[in-house]
């Protein structure tokens, strides 16, 4: 044989191969993992999906008593039906002294748990951690799938900031611009990007959803600012070891994107149509992923539809300030794993695709009358492809 | 370690408190939320994830208030809200108090690589 053919049967033996791989359903490790990742990939899921009790940790004050209980939809890391609620303080006009938005950190915020372990209703009376008086805003949150969030924890910083442009200088009204955590670094995770990396995304998850304390934030919440009563947290802190706070982010990082649906034709045209009215300006399909110790997360291509970046949605979308982002700015969200959504923007107040778009306002008010004025079959394309992402 | 709220006013602490004389030491990452100069407290907002906590200092004349990378010299009033901040401190029974205060950029800028020695 020569080697030309020799070639040529290793091409073919290698698409067939991949021809033959069955397509990645939600809650599928990432292909391409080593033996020892898929390994923690298990072990974190299991993680994921324990059921906390006081005695094991959980609350006092806690939204779910596990990861699994909010990401169950399909299957776990996916979406729920829970509403959180989200409060914070924006300052219109700038008082001496203070930033412009107080995430009520001092307060028990900005997470407002909804539930209280029988301990902490019998010492205090309450059902659910109150909302302060100086809060200016409650948000309602839906809860978001976390399939790929490896892929976009791996996108540099660099390729975010470089489709930043605050000050519109291309003059095409949208203006995205990075939200930055508290020290500086820029964030990307939750619907207004304050968060820099999925790790701190997942063991803030576990103090603030959970009420479980980590190594990384080894103290309870406060009742909005007031330390929990004396005895009403029976469990050692840190009520999870780092060992567990690992697998479980590992679990979550593994987590490979939904497979997108077979587009039909409409669909196909719907792409095109998605581009021309400008949506791709924000949502951008792809992003690169950069240098990772994990092989199956390093310089891959993800189809977020997404620019991590803050951008003005409007006053009707308005609703807390969070770091940088003002009540109106929210984080260009994901599309990948649209269609296993089963409502939409952050408060989940859209029932539909085509209402989540007309309530598209501030930069996206352009995109938004665009869609309003394209033909039936060219809105009923652009839906139909929205709904294979 | 740093997650924790003092709510309660600050104790006054004693001038005495060399930065030099504390040894085991926690330090923090934060952005200013507040600087109170009559009573020389500074609040730092941090936390992990959507775990927000807000660290409120005890800042004592003697504790050295820089820049980064110069290094030049702060007063505790030239710290702005939205500040970022490196505070070395430690705990007092009256509660936290800082060692040193680095004043590293700024939150709508974000923080310059830190030079090589």
């Amino acid at each position: 044989m020569t080697s030309r053919a020799l070639v040529c049967r290793c091409a073919a033996a290698i698409l067939a191969v991949t021809a033959c791989q069955r397509p990645l359903k939600p809650g599928d490790p990432l292909r391409g993992l080593s033996a020892a990742e898929r390994a923690r990939f298990d072990q974190g899921k299991g993680v994921f999906d324990s059921v906390f009790t006081p005695e094991t940790g959980l609350g006092p004050l806690f939204n779910a008593n596990a990861c699994a209980e909010c990401h169950e939809d399909p299957v776990a890391g996916g979406t729920g039906d829970e509403v959180e609620r989200h409060a914070t303080a924006f300052h219109e006009v700038v008082p001496a002294g203070v930033r412009q938005c107080d995430e009520l950190a001092a307060f028990g915020g900005p997470v407002y748990q909804n539930h209280v372990t029988p301990a902490l209703h019998t010492a205090l009376g309450i059902d659910s951690e109150p909302v302060p008086p100086v809060a200016t805003a409650v948000a309602a949150r839906t809860i978001p799938d976390v399939f790929g969030f490896g892929l976009l924890d791996a996108v540099p910083d660099s390729e975010i900031l470089a489709y930043a442009d605050p000050d519109d200088r291309n003059h095409d009204g949208i203006s995205g611009r990075p939200n930055r955590f508290f020290d500086g670094r820029l964030g990307r995770f939750g619907r207004k990007a304050l968060v820099p990396t999925l790790r701190e995304f997942n063991d803030g998850a576990f103090a603030a959803e959970q009420g479980i304390t980590t190594p990384a934030s080894p103290t309870e919440e406060t009742v909005a600012g007031t330390p929990i009563p004396a005895g009403t947290d029976p469990a050692p802190d840190p009520e999870l070891n780092e060992q567990q706070a690992a697998l479980a982010d590992a679990f979550v990082r593994l987590l490979a994107p939904p497979a997108p649906l077979k587009m039909s034709g409409e669909a196909r045209q719907g792409s095109e149509v998605f581009r021309r009215v400008g949506c791709a300006n924000c949502h951008i399909p792809t992003l690169t992923t950069g240098d990772s110790p994990i092989a199956a997360l390093r310089h891959k291509q993800v189809a977020a539809y997404t620019d991590l970046l803050l951008h003005d949605m409007g006053p009707d979308l308005g609703d807390i300030c969070l770091g940088l982002a003002t009540p109106t700015e929210f984080r260009t969200e994901p599309l990948m794993g649209l269609h296993l959504m089963p409502r939409f923007l952050h408060d989940g107040r859209a029932k539909t695709p085509e209402e989540a778009i007309e309530q598209h306002g501030g930069e996206a008010a352009r995109s938004r009358d665009l869609f309003h004025a394209l033909p039936p079959g060219e809105r009923a394309a652009l839906v139909a492809f929205l709904k294979t992402l | 370690m740093v997650r924790f709220v003092l709510a309660s006013l600050l104790c006054v602490v004693g001038p005495t408190l060399a930065a030099s004389q504390q040894a085991p030491h926690d330090s923090v990452r934060g952005a200013v939320r507040l600087v109170d100069t009559k009573n020389r407290a500074l609040e730092v907002t941090t936390g992990v994830g959507m775990a927000l906590r807000v660290v409120r200092l005890q800042v004592p004349a003697t504790v050295p208030v820089t820049t980064t990378p110069g290094r030049d010299q702060l007063a505790l009033s030239d710290l702005k809200p939205g500040d970022v901040v490196r505070v070395t401190f430690g705990a007092r029974p009256s509660g936290w108090v800082a060692y040193t205060i680095e004043r590293i950029g700024r939150m709508t800028s974000g923080v310059e690589p830190r030079p090589s020695p």
